[in-house]
């Protein structure tokens, strides 16, 4: 398993898209904090929990490309056949998924993790330096819960979209999914289910109910509270996952 | 060795494969011959498990596919040259592979030797020629210096020097007792590579014997015949009766053919009747001719009457 995880990584690392998506993914949210940073007109009354909640807001977007970011890199071998020679050189196709998910969720923690915490320090440096005055709290404070939640949930987006990838295997309709999937499909499957009856359906949506617990209690009305509602959507992605490992063996490469 | 012992794949209601059964033997070069959509290229793909077939068993020295460990040190396939990341390199599309089957990075530079591609190791593959991707292909192949070797269309894209490359290469290769098995169209090619052959049409076995029988089994050999008393040879040849028969005068001079006769019989004919011969030589048809021969029945898209 080991030599696996290290050929996938040898091709995640040696296709220039995937730098270029996680170039993007990390200048967004720099982006942003410089903006918050330098235009911000009462940086004195900005507290640390909002610039929190800016970067935590901001490293949405980034997870978003990060998990297009895995979407291409599997759809991308279907696109261009190199998933026969992949399959043939390891015929146990549950074991190149997984590798990729390994790969998925060390580069995805690594990305976010650098994201989060750069992004945090340059905002609160730039506000700091406009008369702001932001503590950077301790080890188990605020800021480290919210970091946590949200690397969580990056690496069980990125699942998600391998999870797609796999079983759509057409890389722009792979992506749209990906993307709509949070914005319209799960509302729209809320929506149906609130017309049928089940009027508290919204609450049980899977991503929306992790994503609203990245930042803790916000006043969304949610059914899980934030491990719980993080355990929930894994749970989900790996089932979508276990589903695109049977399709994906039972169909032909 | 390879077998493949009733092999059956269907998409939907359309049979690709109906029973087929043959074997490959190491040592030798094996042509796969078929018409388009006769079949060949989906028996390649279930032979490495990238395919499904409903019924039959492909086994490699007595193993399945899936039940080789590292499999790229046993089988080298390649199904289509083309199956390459365009924006990675060629030494890094073998440094994966190499990596996926615990071989040492070192055996990627003596493959890209191999095919003569160590300087544009670096290149990224799409400003690669088809030919160079062929050779790219066979690189992979020869990766984990397997045992058996799958070729389907090799030659495809190669100029003639690249043709005649790849030709010595596998012949060097079935030479060191691979197993050599080869898809491919260009059949004059296949006529000087292939000891055997495996011909398939509509999903189904036509033949599989060595290239020798086939050409001498599905064609006619025929002897030409020049002089300037030809009529003398031709009355000779009727009059020795038997199934000996003139098929046609030569256009060009005083020439015909004969059929049913060994060329020895008919050089004494004409010696006996006291006719000077100009040439005297044997006509055989091509393996070309012998396939098209046999497949007249299974060739899914046919062109249409020139006249």
């Amino acid at each position: 398993m080991k030599a696996i995880i290290a050929s996938e990584w040898l091709k995640a690392r040696t296709v220039r898209s995937h730098w270029v998506l996680i170039i993007i993914a990390m200048m967004f949210p720099l982006i942003i904090s410089t903006l918050v940073g330098i235009l911000n007109p009462d940086p004195q009354y900005v507290s640390y929990r909002e610039v929190v909640s800016i970067v935590a807001s901001s490293g949405a977007f980034s997870l978003l490309l990060l998990s297009s970011l895995w979407v291409i890199n599997l759809t991308s071998e279907f696109t261009h056949g190199t998933i026969r020679v992949t399959y043939a050189a390891v015929p146990a196709r549950w074991k190149v998924i997984v590798s990729k998910a390994v790969i998925g969720t060390l580069v995805t923690a690594v990305v976010m993790t650098v994201l989060f915490w750069l992004n945090l320090g340059l905002g609160a440096a730039l506000l700091n330096s406009r008369g702001a005055y932001i503590i950077v709290d301790g080890w188990f404070d605020h800021s480290f819960k919210v970091f946590v939640a949200l690397v969580t949930f990056a690496i069980i987006v990125s699942w998600f979209g391998l999870g797609l990838g796999v079983l759509i295997k057409n890389s722009p309709v792979a992506i749209v999914v990906v993307l709509l999937w949070p914005l319209i499909i799960e509302n729209l499957i809320a929506l149906a289910l609130a017309l049928s009856g089940y009027e508290s359906a919204w609450k049980w949506m899977p991503y929306q109910t992790a994503f609203q617990g990245i930042e803790g209690a916000s006043g969304f009305d949610s059914a899980l509270s934030r491990p719980w509602g993080h355990l929930y959507f894994a749970a989900f992605v790996i089932v979508v996952g276990s589903i695109a490992v049977v399709a994906d063996r039972r169909r032909d490469a | 060795m390879i077998i493949v012992e009733g092999l059956t794949k269907r998409f939907g209601n359309t049979v690709a494969i109906n029973d087929l059964h043959f074997s490959v033997q190491p040592g030798r070069v094996t042509g796969f011959l078929g018409p388009n959509g006769s079949g060949k290229s989906t028996t390649l793909r279930c032979m490495v498990d990238l395919d499904h077939p409903q019924s039959g068993n492909v086994t490699f020295s007595g193993k399945q596919y899936r039940q080789i460990e590292d499999p790229i040190r046993t089988v080298g396939v390649l199904l289509d040259a083309s199956y390459v990341h365009p924006g990675r390199s060629a030494r890094h599309h073998l440094e994966w592979l190499a990596l996926s089957n615990h071989l040492d990075r070192r055996r990627v530079d003596e493959v890209l030797a191999l095919v003569g591609l160590t300087d544009v190791a670096h290149r990224r593959v799409k400003t690669f020629s088809l030919g160079m991707k062929q050779r790219l292909g066979l690189a992979a192949t020869m990766l984990g210096d397997p045992e058996v070797v799958i070729l389907d269309e090799p030659a495809n894209g190669l100029d003639p020097e690249g043709i005649r490359w790849m030709r010595d290469m596998l012949q060097y290769l079935a030479g060191q007792g691979r197993a050599v098995l080869v898809s491919s169209h260009q059949l004059s090619e296949m006529a000087l590579m292939a000891e055997e052959l495996v011909v398939i049409g509509r999903g189904q076995l036509i033949a599989h014997e060595s290239a020798a029988d086939f050409i001498a089994r599905h064609t006619t050999t025929r002897i030409r015949v020049r002089s300037p008393q030809i009529d003398v040879i031709v009355r000779a040849v009727r009059e020795r009766g038997g199934d000996a028969s003139i098929l046609s005068v030569v256009a060009d001079t005083d020439g015909a053919l004969v059929t049913g006769m060994s060329m020895i019989d008919v050089g004494e004919l004409a010696h006996g009747n006291g006719a000077v011969v100009h040439e005297l030589s044997e006509v055989t048809d091509s393996l070309e001719d012998a396939f098209l021969a046999v497949t007249r029945d299974d060739q899914e898209y046919r062109s249409g009457s020139s006249s």
